[in-house]
């Protein structure tokens, strides 16, 4: 049977916190000109957030160690992009399992996006230490 | 409007304590009317076989499969009976449930999402767009067994991966509420198993019987409430960390709530005609609702509150 490797990501430095900005910002501005159209909002959330966000992989169970364990990941992709960057990583083929969960806890859906993962993540960190 | 409660204190802790005294009704669920009809909510649906597909094994005129879903049902537990009865109408065809996807519109339909909330996204919000105002219903989705289009939904649809997925957004909901997924993780394996068997039988009892369990908290004020917005037009989806009590110790409201995320959409002070709605479950609810009420009553039964935002 093949190893089924289950990393998770960590918690990154609070450093990152600073990163994260661009869009999340300007919308939660403080009300001071009139309010954005509904098609203004619609189009802002669209446009992608280039921010990054830091993941640290940490293999669990009978996953193979990384080299290198922490990586900078757009905010705005989807989780999907991580599960494959790390299948690339690892060498795995389309057959062998992995499985990735967030802080050792859950597993999200591959639609999910990075940065509201981050968030709630960040969340629990703050709240568990 | 709904019910304001106590903070803290939900309808389903309260009306607990009359259930508590009967001993063999600890799986049975507290009396929770509002809890009831969302569970009760239904979409009839028609569903046909793409046309180039049936033509392609020779059966162009395939009569339409009807049926009655559950909102809160996921399109993965009503494939085989949607398979049977494709099936049984057209010579020479097996198909595969693991092969079988559905569009509305051309729009492929996650299967790891409700039937309510699809609903509620490519019908009603994007018909809304379209200053539509007539009947959707019956939903015309269309069934497709072949192409199978991966980068859109995801690959590997068994009921059993649609309960995985299932169970990781109930542990996700825990991991907002507690900082950690013990609530659920604690759960023997058959009150974990009863969650996802109550929904996939359609059994209210067996369901929130377990289900209040995680929505009660054990009486603990949730740090976060796990909650979902869509915009129209396929926007990301927007998920932040919100909790249910504001700097005084008052339970936010909805609106609160949608301001944090879409300030120009949700103004704390209407000045105007509102430029926008929330929706749940089909629903538009008062926006002075406090939210963890809204969020422990009207949940969907992966425990997260999706409020689908119709633009006016």
């Amino acid at each position: 049977m093949s190893s089924s490797g289950t990393p998770s990501s960590e918690s990154p430095p609070p450093s990152v916190i600073a990163q994260e900005q661009a869009l999340n910002s300007t919308t939660a501005a403080e009300p001071t000109g009139p309010p954005a159209s509904p098609a203004t909002v619609i189009a802002n959330h669209k446009r992608k957030d280039t921010s990054k966000v830091i993941v640290r992989f940490r293999a669990i169970g009978n996953a193979p160690i990384l080299k290198q364990n922490v990586y900078k990941i757009t905010a705005s992709n989807k989780f999907m992009a991580v599960i494959q960057f790390l299948r690339r990583e690892l060498n795995y083929q389309q057959a062998d399992p992995l499985f990735l969960y967030v802080n050792s806890a859950f597993s999200p859906a591959p639609d999910e996006i990075v940065n509201n993962l981050y968030k709630v993540h960040i969340t629990g960190v703050n709240f568990d230490r | 409007m709904p019910p304001q409660p106590a903070q803290g204190r939900t309808p389903a802790a309260a009306s607990s304590n009359s259930t508590s005294a009967n001993p063999t009704s600890t799986t049975s669920a507290p009396h929770n009317p509002i809890a009831k009809v969302i569970w009760e909510g239904s979409i009839p649906i028609q569903f046909s076989w793409d046309k180039a597909e049936a033509a392609a094994v020779g059966s162009s005129a395939v009569e339409s499969f009807f049926y009655e879903a559950q909102r809160c049902s996921y399109f993965s537990l009503l494939t085989s009976h949607v398979r049977k009865h494709f099936v049984d109408m057209a010579l020479h065809f097996i198909g595969d449930d693991a092969e079988v996807w559905y569009d509305y519109e051309g729009t492929p339909l996650k299967w790891h999402y409700p039937i309510g909330l699809l609903y509620d996204i490519h019908g009603l919000q994007a018909s809304s767009g379209r200053g539509m105002n007539g009947s959707l219903l019956p939903w015309k989705v269309t069934v497709h067994f072949q192409n199978f289009p991966g980068d859109k939904l995801i690959k590997s649809q068994a009921v059993d991966s649609c309960q995985d997925y299932f169970m990781s957004m109930i542990k996700e909901a825990d991991y907002l509420r507690n900082g950690s997924t013990k609530k659920v993780m604690n759960m023997s394996k058959s009150d974990q198993t009863q969650l996802w068997d109550g929904l996939s039988s359609n059994n209210y009892d067996r369901f929130w019987g377990m289900n209040y369990k995680l929505m009660q908290n054990d009486g603990v004020m949730a740090r976060n409430i796990p909650i979902r917005i869509y915009l129209p037009e396929n926007c990301p989806v927007i998920q932040e960390p919100v909790s249910p009590i504001d700097d005084k110790e008052q339970p936010k409201t909805l609106r609160q709530i949608l301001n944090a995320s879409l300030p120009d959409l949700f103004p704390l002070v209407e000045t105007g005609p509102p430029v926008a709605a929330a929706m749940i479950h089909g629903v538009i609810p008062n926006l002075d609702t406090s939210a963890i009420w809204a969020s422990q009553n009207m949940s969907y039964p992966d425990n997260f509150l999706h409020l689908v935002i119709i633009i006016k």
